[in-house]
This record gives C-alpha cells, sequence and structure tokens, in this order.
C-alpha cells in the first residue's frame, strides 16, 4: 500500500458512491444483480485488490441507503432489503412524515455503519482461530440456517417440505452440466442459481401475464399516482443526535450489534427478525414506525457489512448470504480469485481495516448529505424518466448474460426453471432466506441426507 | 391478443405489454450482441461489452416508453 493506492481507493469509493446512488432510487433493483456483475467486472479487469474491496464496501454502504428512500418517498421499494420497511414508511407517509423518514433512514443507516465495522472487524479477528473447524461445518451451518429460517418465516411446513426439493432441483441441475460436460467437474453454478431465486417471483408474475384468466387478475385501469413531498421542509439540522430519539438510537445500536454475530443468516430475515422484536411492544403507531424504521435501516448496513467482512477477513469462503451472492466476485472470480487465492489471502489485516474504513466513511458521508438535500429532486427525476418496463428488460437481460456465461444456452432455461420453482414457492410463503440458504447447502443435502 | 393498450400492475408498478416487449428485446438484443462482439476467449471483456450493452437497450428504452406514473409534488406540512 503506497499513497498511489489511497488516491485510487478515494476516486474507486466516489465511482462506486456515484453508480449506485443512482442505482438506488430506481424503485425495485435487486441488490445481488445490480451489485454482483459490476464488481466482477471490476474484478477481472485486474484492479487491484485493496481498490476492489474499497469498491465494494462503498458500494453496499451507498445502494443500502438510497434504496431505503424511494419507500419512503413514493412508497416503492428500492430493493429486498428496503422490502420490510415498506409498510411503516407507507403508514408515515400518508401522515405527512417522509422527510423525517428520510432523515430516520439516513441516520439508522449510519449507526448501523458506525456499529458493525468496529464489531464485525473484532469478531472476524476471534473468529481466525477457529476459520478451519467453521469452514468444514459450513454446509451444516447452511443447512441449519435453512431449517432456522424455515421456523421464523410465512409458511413454516411448506418451506420446511421445500428444502430437500429444491436441493435436488439445484444438484440435477449441476450434475446434468457436468454429465454433458459444458461445465468442468471442478466448478459450482452459483451465480446464476441464485439470480434465478430473486427474479423468481418476478419471473412468475411475468409469465401469469401469458394466461388469459390470470391476466385479467392483473389488469389496472389507472396509472400509478405517485406523489412526492417537496425536499425537507421544516427541520434543517443534520445532527444525527438531533434526529433521533433516545430509546430509537438504543433500539437502533444494539439490533446492530447483535446482527454481527448472526452474520451466518439471511440479511433480510434478520432484518425482519430484530427489526419487528425490536419495537413489536410499542403500542403508538407512530412511534412504532419511526423506531422500525431506524432500527431496520441500521440492520440493513449491520448485516450486509458483517456478512461481507466477516467472512472476507476470519475465513476467506463465502459463509453468510451476502458472501455467496452480492460479494460472491470478491471469493471466487476465476482467473482473478479462487477459493484458494482471493482477498482474504492477499490483503494483510491493516490493509483490510483501511480499505473497509476508507470505503465506508466516503460512502456514508456523501450519501447521508445527499439524501438529506436531494432525496425528492433525484426521486422526481427518476420516476418522470425511468420506466418500469425498461428497468425489468434490463433484468431479463442481465439474467440472460449472467445465465449465459455460466453455462451456455440450456443454462438459459435451467434459470427459468429455478426462477419459476423458486417463485411459485415464494409466492406459496417460502422466504428467499431459506431458499438461499438451500442453494448453498445443496451439495451436503444430497450427500449428507438424501443419500444417507 | 385484445389487451393493446392495457395495462397490468407487475411488481409494484404500472406496465402496458406493447412496452415490455419492446424493452426486453431491445435490451436483450443490445445485451447479448455486444457480448458475441467481444473477443470469445476473454471473461471480462464478455462481461463488460455484455454490461455496457444492457445499459445501452435500457438507455435507448426509456426514450421510447414513457413511465405510466402521473407525478405530482406536494408541500408537506409543518414535522413533528
Amino acid at each position: 500500500m503506497n499513497s498511489m493506492h489511497i488516491i485510487q481507493m478515494f476516486l474507486a469509493a466516489l465511482v462506486a458512491v456515484f453508480i449506485y446512488t443512482f442505482i438506488g432510487f430506481i424503485p425495485g433493483t435487486d441488490e445481488t444483480s445490480v451489485l454482483m456483475p459490476i464488481t466482477l467486472t471490476v474484478v477481472l479487469a485486474g484492479v487491484p485488490p485493496i481498490i476492489v474491496l474499497t469498491f465494494f464496501i462503498a458500494a453496499i454502504v451507498t445502494l443500502n441507503l438510497t434504496n431505503a428512500i424511494p419507500t419512503a418517498l413514493v412508497g416503492l421499494p428500492g430493493g429486498v432489503m428496503s422490502s420490510p420497511m415498506l409498510e411503516y414508511s407507507l403508514f408515515l407517509k400518508e401522515k405527512g412524515m417522509s422527510a423525517l423518514v428520510i432523515k430516520k433512514m439516513t441516520v439508522g443507516s449510519l449507526i448501523g455503519v458506525v456499529i458493525s465495522i468496529p464489531t464485525a472487524l473484532l469478531l472476524a479477528n476471534v473468529l481466525v482461530a477457529y476459520a478451519e473447524k467453521i469452514q468444514t461445518l459450513s454446509s451444516l451451518l447452511f443447512f441449519l440456517g435453512a431449517i432456522f429460517l424455515s421456523l421464523t418465516g410465512r409458511n413454516k411446513i411448506l418451506s420446511m417440505l421445500g428444502i430437500i426439493p429444491l436441493a435436488i432441483l439445484f444438484m440435477g441441475l449441476r450434475h446434468l452440466y457436468w454429465g454433458i460436460g459444458i461445465v468442468p467437474s471442478s466448478a459450482n453454478i452459483t451465480v446464476s442459481f441464485f439470480l434465478g431465486i430473486t427474479t423468481g417471483p418476478l419471473m412468475v408474475s411475468l409469465l401469469g401475464l401469458l394466461n388469459k384468466r390470470s391476466r385479467k387478475s392483473m389488469v389496472t385501469k389507472k396509472m400509478k399516482k405517485i406523489s412526492i413531498p417537496n425536499d425537507a421542509i421544516g427541520n434543517k439540522t443534520l445532527n444525527p443526535f438531533k434526529i433521533l430519539t433516545r430509546a430509537e438510537i438504543v433500539k437502533a445500536s444494539i439490533s446492530a450489534l447483535i446482527a454481527n454475530f448472526l452474520f451466518v443468516l439471511s440479511p433480510v430475515g434478520l432484518t425482519i427478525l430484530l427489526g419487528e422484536a425490536a419495537t413489536n411492544r410499542i403500542k403508538d403507531p407512530v412511534i412504532r414506525s419511526n423506531t422500525a424504521i431506524t432500527t431496520m435501516s441500521a440492520l440493513i448496513q449491520a448485516t450486509y457489512l458483517s456478512g461481507i467482512i466477516i467472512p472476507l477477513i476470519a475465513i476467506g469462503v463465502p459463509l453468510s448470504p451476502t458472501a455467496i451472492g452480492p460479494g460472491s466476485a470478491l471469493f471466487n472470480a476465476p482467473p482473478v480469485f479462487t477459493v484458494d487465492n482471493n482477498l482474504h489471502h492477499r490483503l494483510d489485516s491493516w490493509e483490510f481495516i483501511v480499505a473497509i474504513l476508507i470505503g465506508a466513511v466516503i460512502a456514508i458521508t456523501i450519501t447521508y448529505y445527499i439524501t438529506n438535500r436531494y432525496a425528492s429532486r433525484i426521486s422526481t427525476f427518476v420516476l418522470q424518466r425511468i420506466p418500469h418496463e425498461g428497468i425489468l428488460g434490463l433484468f431479463i437481460s442481465l439474467i440472460i448474460l449472467l445465465a449465459y456465461m455460466d453455462a451456455g444456452l440450456l443454462n438459459v432455461f435451467g434459470v427459468l426453471l429455478i426462477g419459476i420453482t423458486c417463485g411459485t414457492l415464494n409466492k406459496m410463503g417460502m422466504g428467499y432466506g431459506v431458499q438461499f440458504m438451500t442453494l448453498y447447502a445443496a451439495p451436503w443435502i444430497v450427500d449428507k441426507i438424501i443419500l444417507l | 391478443m385484445d389487451n393493446k393498450g392495457q395495462m397490468f400492475e407487475v411488481w409494484g408498478d404500472i406496465i402496458e405489454i406493447k412496452s415490455l416487449v419492446i424493452s426486453i428485446i431491445i435490451s436483450s438484443t443490445s445485451t447479448m450482441g455486444a457480448y458475441f462482439i467481444a473477443p470469445s476467449n476473454d471473461k471480462t471483456k464478455q462481461l463488460f461489452f455484455g454490461l455496457i450493452g444492457s445499459v445501452l437497450g435500457f438507455i435507448i428504452s426509456t426514450f421510447f416508453i414513457r413511465p405510466k406514473r402521473i407525478i405530482t409534488i406536494e408541500e408537506e406540512s409543518i414535522e413533528k
């Protein structure tokens, strides 16, 4: 690391903030499909590892905050992670409190970043000693995670029943590809399967349009009416301690702290679980919604940061949903990174700390300011200019691209199959978290449970 | 098809079938077109070209398709 690197890290963080501020404001953009391909390109382009890390940290911190904004302003979630906040945001928007909600989100995010970076770094250093043991147990942990998330989900029995069939589907496709030789048997296709899961519900809805009867239920006569509150009227302060109440600060901080210890679980799942746990005793709906939004904003940052920092520093294996999904390019992007030679092996602890701090500090400072000052203006621009059809078209072409790159034309249809299956299960109540965990645990489930 | 100009709600927002088909065709053609232009032995360039293609397709789509939203800017009253 030299001064040239430091300058490049600053630039990388600024580029990430610029790209993901814009993407974050577009409603419905899924985190994995916007983070993973761009990060993969940065890695494959031969950018030095320390700069890749700065870029990625700045990207997730920016995206996690800017994704929340459309939720508060216009009632459309910016991404998967902000969907748990939707109900509370809509309630407060109706009360005319959007500007305050945005402030609470930004400060919540700030708390999440401030708490989770030191905690994750400490935890990572503690876990280094057990890294080998954890590596051998990782599949079992994913499997237990799937069961745990099933038990906390909307449809417990269906989720439990779905685990093994889904594992068979994933491994069935992998074995097919290995069998006909379009994929070397050393490669485990994960990226495109992952996207199949995330976009499953969308695929099912779109395919529903092809069916006359289900199309009828989706018809609407009216355009979407959206009212955007004008920029931050009233309270102009940017002082975090004046925006939140004491109780909100305490709840957001404690939840963010706890989330670090549970880094192997699904970020959305954790955000819902801990966010609801922190607020379900509050009677007053306004206070409850405000607290939920603050706490969840902190949790979103905490789950993502711990989910990437701990596996990277301590283990070197993508042992968390964040690491294996959005961050997978940091662990495995042949020929630049492989499981035995990735950021974990290439950077020392000081380099990790510097890269993470520069990325996070630049991202949270700029987005904190921008979202507080210009949220309405950016949102108006995006909503007036960007058609929903364009976003759906972009998603579909990204899926086709990544599916094709993983295993050719066959896999484009393989991913369609996964999308239909997972999307249907999702609509019936088997959450993303369970499905992701199942994907990671699939080889183990087939080996150790089905063939037992 | 009897649904020309009809609007549907998909994924929390409003779409029109014709616009959606146009957008999917434009985006996937530009994405995969750019992908195949890239040198076939270089994975980085393939991905990079593909991404540029998808962004181009997206930008072209935004020129042809009008968002189905009615935007009003409201003045929010004093905060609590």
